[in-house]
């Protein structure tokens, strides 16, 4: 047969399974940690909790996916499977690092050797994505997927200084405004260009859907890009400033473009009928839209409870939802192939979607709804009572997910 | 794909068609067949069965699992034939290519 051979399953698996362990852990802390919704994010519990939701969960899951996907991006079979294994033990160690030295706050050597190890993880990755892309014909979508990952690297590299300077204080400007641009550049620069890329390639798919307006994919990554940027640069070197808005606003365009593509997509698309997964996907996208109008309240208003809905918005609504629909979209196609790849057209065997219970991510999904609504309400309206129950609820979403991810992973061959 | 009644090998052809509707893309769970993924079935050489067919996207993970399907399928059928599955990406493939039956298991 002439064709690629997908990646091992230890280049995937292992983020899958750690991802869904990470996101029960952040929803229990979160619960923990529940009066934190009420006070200054730069505060060490909340920073840990950013963390477990940045690395442990997003970055986690996105990497195994990704690893899954660049051959399928890239027309290529990925660079090293073994690569990708060595990338998960260097995030996973990091991340844990980062995340109790964050906990209990204790600035020096396991924060900044976590920061170290994510940092290996992700030139890792760098490296492995590259030499995937090298031999492939460059379209937007894989440049997108490319930018992403310099945009992490630049983000880790700025997180280390950080780390350093918490630990020994050497730089000369205000530690929060480096922090605004370490932010920025991993949800503009990585999440947000990397999930504009995949979702460009595999929307268009999963809904049979052909849009012809490549040139808003073009003019996605122009914002984007400039957006941030000049956001970073005019940061750095002149200050915080209303500049701020003309930055927002590249970002905000670059976001509608691609939006707009997706759109002409979905009108266009053959399939009419759109599963749960693609449901998830649209709630992502819409928290997205929620997290662009809070930005936009954060230039003009200020106030911390703004900042706070804001990180739920991008972490909880756009990212998780955005997880929960994808894994259930290429999971049961790995642990599928595991067990049935030599079966396949013999006998009447399971199909991938047999391999999860459907029913169950309907009911996540009303629950995350809820869970999403409730605890931003507690937020907005201080109210630690709605806090406590959208936190409970939380904790409610995570499981059922993780029973989702553990039934798939626990699969037993059933001929 | 169309098979032409005058075709010496016809019904050799028909019997592999039948037999690789059992095959289903795992994602579409619709089989190859309908979703128009196979171009060409060779008897040519003897003792050998030439499929050349697509796939819905270069790199697909699943790849692999549906060229195993289509020797799997045949194999009971073909006992004493050499299968080769020959993935090509020209024509590429396209929604159109779907049937009628294909289009109305996907909800078209």
């Amino acid at each position: 047969m002439n064709i690629g051979k997908p990646p091992k399953n230890s280049a995937v698996l292992p983020f899958y399974g750690t991802g869904a362990v990470f996101f029960l852990i952040l929803s229990i802390l979160m619960f923990v940690a529940a009066n934190r919704f009420q006070e200054h994010f730069f505060h060490p519990e909340t920073l840990a909790l950013v963390h477990i939701a940045a690395l442990g969960w997003g970055t986690m899951i996105i990497f195994g996916a990704a690893y899954q996907l660049m051959p399928v991006i890239f027309e290529k079979e990925l660079f090293s499977s073994k690569l990708a294994f060595i990338s998960f033990w260097f995030l996973l160690s990091g991340t844990i690092l980062l995340i109790v030295s964050f906990w209990y706050f204790k600035p020096g050597l396991f924060m900044i050797g976590g920061g170290i190890l994510v940092l290996i993880s992700v030139m890792l990755y760098n490296l492995n994505i590259f030499k995937t892309a090298a031999l492939a014909v460059i379209s937007i979508q894989k440049l997108f997927l490319l930018v992403s990952a310099l945009w992490l690297l630049i983000t880790v590299t700025v997180g280390i200084i950080l780390a350093i300077n918490l630990y020994y204080p050497y730089i000369s400007y205000n530690h929060l405004e480096i922090l605004k641009l370490h932010a920025h550049s991993g949800f503009v620069g990585w999440f947000l260009q990397l999930i504009t890329g995949v979702s460009s390639k595999l929307v268009p798919m999963f809904l049979f859907g052909k849009s012809n307006k490549t040139k808003l994919l073009y003019a996605a990554f122009s914002f984007q890009n400039i957006g941030l940027i000049g956001f970073i640069l005019d940061h750095f070197f002149l200050g915080s400033s209303n500049r701020v808005f003309i930055y927002f606003l590249l970002v905000a365009i670059g976001i509608l473009c691609w939006l707009n593509y997706l759109m002409d997509v979905y009108v266009k698309r053959v399939k009419k009928k759109i599963d749960i997964q693609m449901r998830y996907t649209f709630i992502s996208f819409l928290s997205l839209l929620g997290a662009l109008i809070l930005a936009f309240i954060i230039i003009i208003v200020s106030g911390n409870r703004w900042s706070i809905l804001y990180g739920l918005f991008v972490f909880l609504g756009w990212i998780s939802a955005l997880i929960f629909g994808k894994t259930f979209k290429t999971l049961p196609f790995i642990i599928w192939n595991i067990h049935y790849k030599n079966v396949h057209g013999k006998k009447n065997i399971p199909l991938p979607k047999d391999l999860y219970d459907e029913r169950l991510l309907f009911y996540q999904f009303w629950c995350f709804i809820f869970a999403l609504v409730i605890l931003s309400l507690g937020v907005l309206l201080n109210q630690i009572v709605s806090i406590k129950i959208g936190l409970l609820l939380w904790i409610m979403v995570a499981l059922m997910y993780a029973f989702n991810v553990a039934r798939v992973f626990l699969h037993k061959k059933t001929i | 794909m169309e098979l032409q009644i005058n075709d010496p090998f016809f019904q050799e052809k028909t019997k592999v068609v039948d037999a690789l509707y059992q095959v289903l893309d795992p994602e579409l769970m619709v089989n190859i067949i309908d979703l128009g993924l196979v171009y060409a079935v060779d008897f040519a050489i003897d003792g050998k069965i030439l499929i050349k067919m697509t796939l819905t996207s270069q790199g697909c993970p699943l790849g692999e699992a549906i060229g195993q399907g289509v020797k799997n399928a045949l194999s009971d059928d073909f006992p004493n034939h050499n299968i080769t599955v020959d993935f090509v990406w020209e024509p590429q493939w396209n929604f159109e290519e779907i049937s009628a039956a294909g289009r109305e298991q996907l909800g078209f």
